[in-house]
């Protein structure tokens, strides 16, 4: 009896124990990916919400409506503390080094108003989007002023212009990219001595065909009541190593809604995927939680790869370089790891942190062994090392064997060791349908080579066997004539 | 039984005005061949969605089914010839209904020639050899429809005019018979599940 008794309590605990989840690996939101016929499927987690750091934690007080973040490539952190009006610097481990609420300008002490960027060059130069004061603050990294862009003079802005910086990175040369309110021509170009030069990466207008019906059909009076068809504004600005600024739009309309320009100003973001980059590709039209992604951030991350942040449904999305989604993960929630208002993205080291203005606090997120390797397995091939990035590949497979890139970068590899009709299989899975025909072409011309002898022989045989058996009709019908007559 | 099956379809589909009025007039046209038709098509169309070349075809194989393939071209095969047969009636046409079929099955002929070797061909083709896939596809059901045109025409003794009124009207037609259909299925759920909610009512209240 007791030992039955033991043996059922055995039983329970077993049972309950099978039925508790493994806690290392519980985030509180799904990973996905989009596959070719625009299904997002579940992925294992790419990354996992590690720790949150807030002001209290830092020990300099709650943070108030911060609005930027960014992180320099040494892992120093400046976060944009906007309704405390102040920079707080910390160091690669986490610790506070100094907080910048003020500088020193014409002899004075001189505050920013509601700022809502920030940026650190390569020599530590701070630059400040001082939104409310209208100006871009350039410090050096312990907060004496180098020079302030403002007012900018030229021809073709407006009169009336008033200058609302919002967003703010400067490239090696020092010059600067301005993302401003109520700027439909683009972003702000400044040279390095803060003279305004121009806009890069205007945005082109488009305007419906039903649009241009309802346009014609109207009167004067109700043309000049309609709202003017103007291009959006830009949301955010990122420079990579190259000198190449990545922008995002808020635009519903338009699908490219990520942009990468060039020194010139034109868009020249690849977009070889089965879809364009532009964050979510299912969404319900009506009702909540509705309508494409707003992306607000976007983070350029090494190896191609660009990470930009949707702040409608708070979803960070990874793209490689050729701008296929890598990872999609996020969402909103109050856990550790979802997000209210998330408003910036930033990476230290192979970690992403996300600002997140309704929580006033900072999410730190560390890779997982899967997205460790498919960021590894991104830059090995982007770098063009592409039998070691097989390799990886390989190992992402065997973690999801549902990853439509990892057959891709196989399947490239394997065409460039000529390997054509692995290729083509690898293609097939991947469903890269222009790569699967390079390959074909290239395995069809091996057969046909291989085979040819083969075939003209046959060919051959074929052709004098026809000849044999129309001539040897042709006697028998010329013997059958004759013995008639 | 190689003139049946080979010999009057080939030459209808090249003679289309001369081979019609032959499978109308000297009763040259089967019935059994018209349906002989219809199915190597279906099969054809199963076979295309199946094994045609991974650059041309972006069938999901997860919903692949050959029922509904079977379904989804029978009932409009059925359907067309139904409402034709419908307007034609009303509209002066002499064809029969046994005519309306056999013409229908006879313009398929085409579809099943041309796309049958394609899906095996367009296997061993290059993306930039896909156009003649498509071209060929089109021409296809291109000729398909011009064959349907000179059928109805013959059968009907149409003019050419009236015999497109009576094309638009038919598929009007067919529209219609779907719309009753759908609805005299959903009131029949409905007075099924009353009598059902009937007798449910019964058992509970005993």
């Amino acid at each position: 009896m007791k030992l039955t008794k033991a043996l059922v309590l055995a039983a329970i605990i077993s049972m309950l124990a099978a039925a508790a989840p493994a806690a290392s690996a519980a985030t509180p939101y799904e990973a996905y990916t989009y596959n070719f016929y625009e299904e997002s499927v579940p992925l294992p987690a790419p990354y996992v919400p590690e720790k949150a750091v807030s002001g209290q934690s830092l020990g300099v007080g709650s943070f108030n409506q911060p609005n930027d973040i960014f992180v320099t490539e040494d892992g120093f952190i400046y976060i944009l503390d906007s309704g405390n009006a102040r920079v707080i610097v910390l160091d690669n481990q986490w610790q506070v080094l100094r907080t910048i609420d003020g500088f020193e300008m014409d002899g004075q002490e001189n505050k920013f108003a509601n700022p809502s960027g920030i940026f650190v060059s390569e020599k530590k130069e701070i630059y400040v989007a001082d939104t409310d004061k209208g100006r871009v603050v350039v410090l050096t990294s312990d907060g004496q002023l180098i020079r302030v862009v403002d007012n900018p003079q030229s021809e073709i802005l407006p009169p009336d212009f008033k200058f609302v910086p919002l967003k703010v990175t400067a490239d090696r040369a020092g010059r600067v990219f301005v993302v401003s309110r109520g700027m439909y021509e683009g972003i702000m170009q400044f040279d390095e001595n803060g003279k305004f030069i121009g806009y890069v990466g205007t945005i082109k207008v488009t305007v419906s065909p039903a649009d241009r019906l309802w346009r014609a059909l109207a009167t004067d009076a109700q043309q000049a009541q309609m709202q003017l068809f103007i291009p959006t504004e830009f949301a955010s600005v990122d420079i990579d190593r190259k000198g190449f600024v990545y922008a995002t739009t808020v635009d519903i309309n338009s699908t490219e809604t990520i942009k990468r320009l060039n020194p010139s100003g034109q868009d020249v973001l690849k977009r070889f995927g089965h879809f364009p980059p532009r964050g979510d590709i299912r969404y319900r039209i009506l009702g909540n939680n509705s309508g494409p992604s707003k992306l607000v951030d976007i983070k350029v991350l090494g190896g191609g790869m660009y990470v930009a942040l949707d702040s409608l449904r708070a979803r960070l999305f990874t793209y490689n370089d050729e701008g296929e989604l890598l990872y999609a993960f996020g969402g909103r929630g109050t856990q550790l790891g979802v997000f209210n208002t998330p408003v910036a993205v930033e990476r230290v080291a192979d970690k992403l942190v996300v600002l997140d203005r309704g929580k006033n606090n900072i999410v730190v997120f560390a890779p997982t062994r899967f997205g460790k390797l498919v960021s590894a397995a991104t830059t090995e091939h982007y770098n063009g090392n592409t039998d070691r990035s097989v390799d990886i590949w390989r190992e992402v497979l065997r973690m999801n064997s549902n990853f439509d890139i990892a057959y891709r970068g196989i399947g490239r590899s394997l065409l460039m060791q000529k390997k054509n009709k692995e290729a083509m299989e690898y293609f097939k899975l991947g469903m890269d349908r222009k790569y699967y025909s390079t390959a074909f072409k290239r395995y069809r011309r091996e057969v046909m080579q291989e085979q040819f002898g083969h075939f003209m022989t046959t060919l051959m045989v074929l052709i004098a066997a026809f000849v044999a058996y129309r001539i040897v009709r042709k006697v028998r019908v010329r013997r059958s004539e004759t013995r008639e007559a | 039984m190689k003139h049946d099956f080979v010999k009057f379809p080939l030459h209808v589909i090249v003679h289309p005005f001369d081979g019609f009025w032959d499978m109308k007039y000297e009763q040259k046209g089967k019935i059994r061949v018209a349906l002989t038709i219809l199915a190597i098509f279906i099969l054809t169309l199963i076979l295309q969605r199946q094994f045609s070349g991974f650059l041309v075809n972006f069938n999901d194989p997860r919903y692949l089914n050959s029922l509904n393939d079977i379904i989804y071209t029978l009932l409009p095969f059925l359907l067309f010839c139904f409402a034709n047969w419908s307007i034609t009636t009303l509209m002066e046409g002499e064809g029969k209904f046994k005519e309306i079929v056999m013409a229908t099955g006879y313009a398929m002929l085409p579809l099943i020639l041309i796309n049958l070797p394609l899906t095996f061909i367009s296997r061993i083709m290059v993306q930039e050899e896909t156009a003649f896939y498509y071209l060929l596809n089109s021409f296809a059901g291109i000729w398909f429809l011009y064959l349907l045109f000179a059928g109805i025409m013959t059968v009907h003794q149409y003019t050419a005019s009236k015999t497109v009124i009576t094309m638009v009207l038919t598929v009007i037609a067919m529209g219609i018979v779907v719309f009753l259909g759908t609805l005299a299925l959903s009131l029949g759920a409905q007075i099924w599940y009353f009598i059902y909610d009937i007798y449910r009512e019964l058992i509970f209240r005993t």
